[in-house]
């Protein structure tokens, strides 16, 4: 660490998010401009002189004597976490880093991997990793009415409601790994702002053609799947289980393969109104 | 840990564990493996009742008391300490029978047949995932485009590190 810092370091700040503490540092004077757009959602810029993750970038500049670009440089406290030509490549990495830490260090919230949207004052929530189609569904759902609260963490507080994470959806097209962010409002949807209890626990893989054949599933078998997709499991499984299982106390839980993700969405709103 | 043959006295593992009660299941976290486990009822009162002192005739009588149901066949019992001692929830191993020994649910439910008085028992588990496998970000030998889209910030000829 005290090769970084004694690097030339222009601009620092820190901000708090979720109750973690972040210091940023970077070698240009415009270093807040650069990094502000990848900054999580919710967070507030304040003076904290200790910090639980400091970030540094290094942001090339050309060699004079060989006239060969540098390597835009970032680092994790200590550890290089990106290395690239391309500045972009180091800022997405920040944002991704800065969001799983914290996801997994949130003092008073449980992040579980998931899609969620509000209906009729009840949350439903699609727990599942990259891949398995939260997105589309969430987007499906949105375009039926839904309200969008976000297409990558559930957020549990201690109570088990469930806080909205609003982010742009992240949509790939079939096959492609690059991700789309597309604004909820694209898809004449709007964004929640309260705290809802869960109504609905999807358990669902996306599988073309597959059909919707629904299965009951209890509360310890949800709690289960949703931990399978909690970011602080490990970390902190006492506070993890406590809010997931005060989260599907209220709900109904189910598992299926899926196919099409509009005619689930439909039919996964109509379930919930019905439950009421 | 060590082998109780026969599994005359098992008792329930209790240190490492993080333990949440709910209505009709028990929720068990061990933090030494970093698995979570469903207990179903029937699983949750078996291993309840493995105190240390407890014959399995004798946790098959609780077990009938509590379910308030008719004779309870002590195979259900063998069957969850099997599971229960499988997944590191007792302070012993616990070999069951040779009858019993690697038999499967569906097994059990052939077995017991209509006699069965109360659910088979289920353990299910799960491995917790670390962070990263938690998030949205390719797991280590995914294809990618990119460092941005692994987990480990590398992506090495098209696929994640």
């Amino acid at each position: 660490m005290e090769k970084i810092d004694r690097l030339d370091w222009t601009a620092k700040f820190s901000l708090k998010s979720y109750g973690v503490r972040i210091g940023i540092r970077s070698n240009q004077p415009n270093g807040l401009e650069l990094v502000r757009p990848h900054l999580p959602h919710q967070h507030e810029l304040v003076d904290l002189p200790v910090v639980d993750r400091l970030y540094s970038i290094v942001v090339a500049g050309k060699n004079v004597r060989s006239n060969a670009r540098r390597l835009n440089l970032l680092y994790a406290d200590e550890e290089t976490i990106a290395r690239s030509r391309k500045l972009d490549d180091v800022l997405e990495r920040l944002e991704s880093d800065l969001r799983l830490f914290v996801a997994e260090v949130a003092r008073h919230r449980v992040f579980v991997h998931a899609g969620v949207v509000g209906w009729k004052g009840k949350a439903i929530v699609i727990p599942g990793r990259s891949y398995s189609g939260k997105s589309t569904l969430v987007s499906e759902l949105v375009r039926a009415g839904a309200t969008y609260y976000s297409d990558e963490y559930a957020v549990f507080d201690a109570r088990g409601r469930v806080y909205p994470f609003p982010k742009p959806l992240e949509m790939r097209s079939e096959g492609a790994f690059k991700q789309t962010k597309v604004e909820v409002t694209r898809l004449g949807g709007r964004t929640g702002s309260k705290p809802l209890p869960v109504g609905l626990v999807v358990v669902s893989q996306y599988k073309s053609g597959a059909r919707w054949r629904p299965r009951e599933i209890s509360n310890g078998q949800a709690v289960l799947a949703l931990l399978a997709n909690t970011v602080s499991a490990r970390r902190d499984p006492d506070k993890a289980l406590g809010a997931l299982q005060k989260g599907v106390a209220t709900a109904r839980s189910l598992k299926s393969v899926r196919g099409d993700a509009e005619v689930i969405a439909q039919l996964l709103l109509a379930m919930l109104e019905k439950n009421r | 840990m060590k082998q109780n043959v026969g599994g005359r006295f098992p008792r329930a593992r209790t240190e490492g564990l993080v333990i949440q009660e709910l209505p009709d299941e028990v929720l068990v976290y061990d933090r030494e493996r970093d698995k979570a486990h469903c207990l179903n009822q029937t699983a949750a009162l078996v291993w309840k009742y493995c105190d240390g002192k407890s014959t399995v005739p004798s946790i098959a009588k609780r077990l009938e008391q509590d379910l308030k149901t008719e004779t309870v066949d002590e195979k259900v019992v063998w069957y969850a300490l099997g599971q229960l001692s499988k997944d590191h929830l007792l302070e012993e191993n616990v070999t069951p029978p040779a009858l019993l020994s690697g038999m499967s649910r569906r097994d059990m439910v052939r077995v017991l047949g209509l006699a069965a008085v109360v659910a088979v028992p289920v353990v299910t588990s799960i491995v917790a995932p670390t962070p990263a496998q938690a998030a949205t970000c390719l797991g280590s030998g995914s294809p990618c485009t990119g460092g941005v889209q692994c987990c480990s910030g590398i992506c090495n000829t098209g696929s994640c590190a």
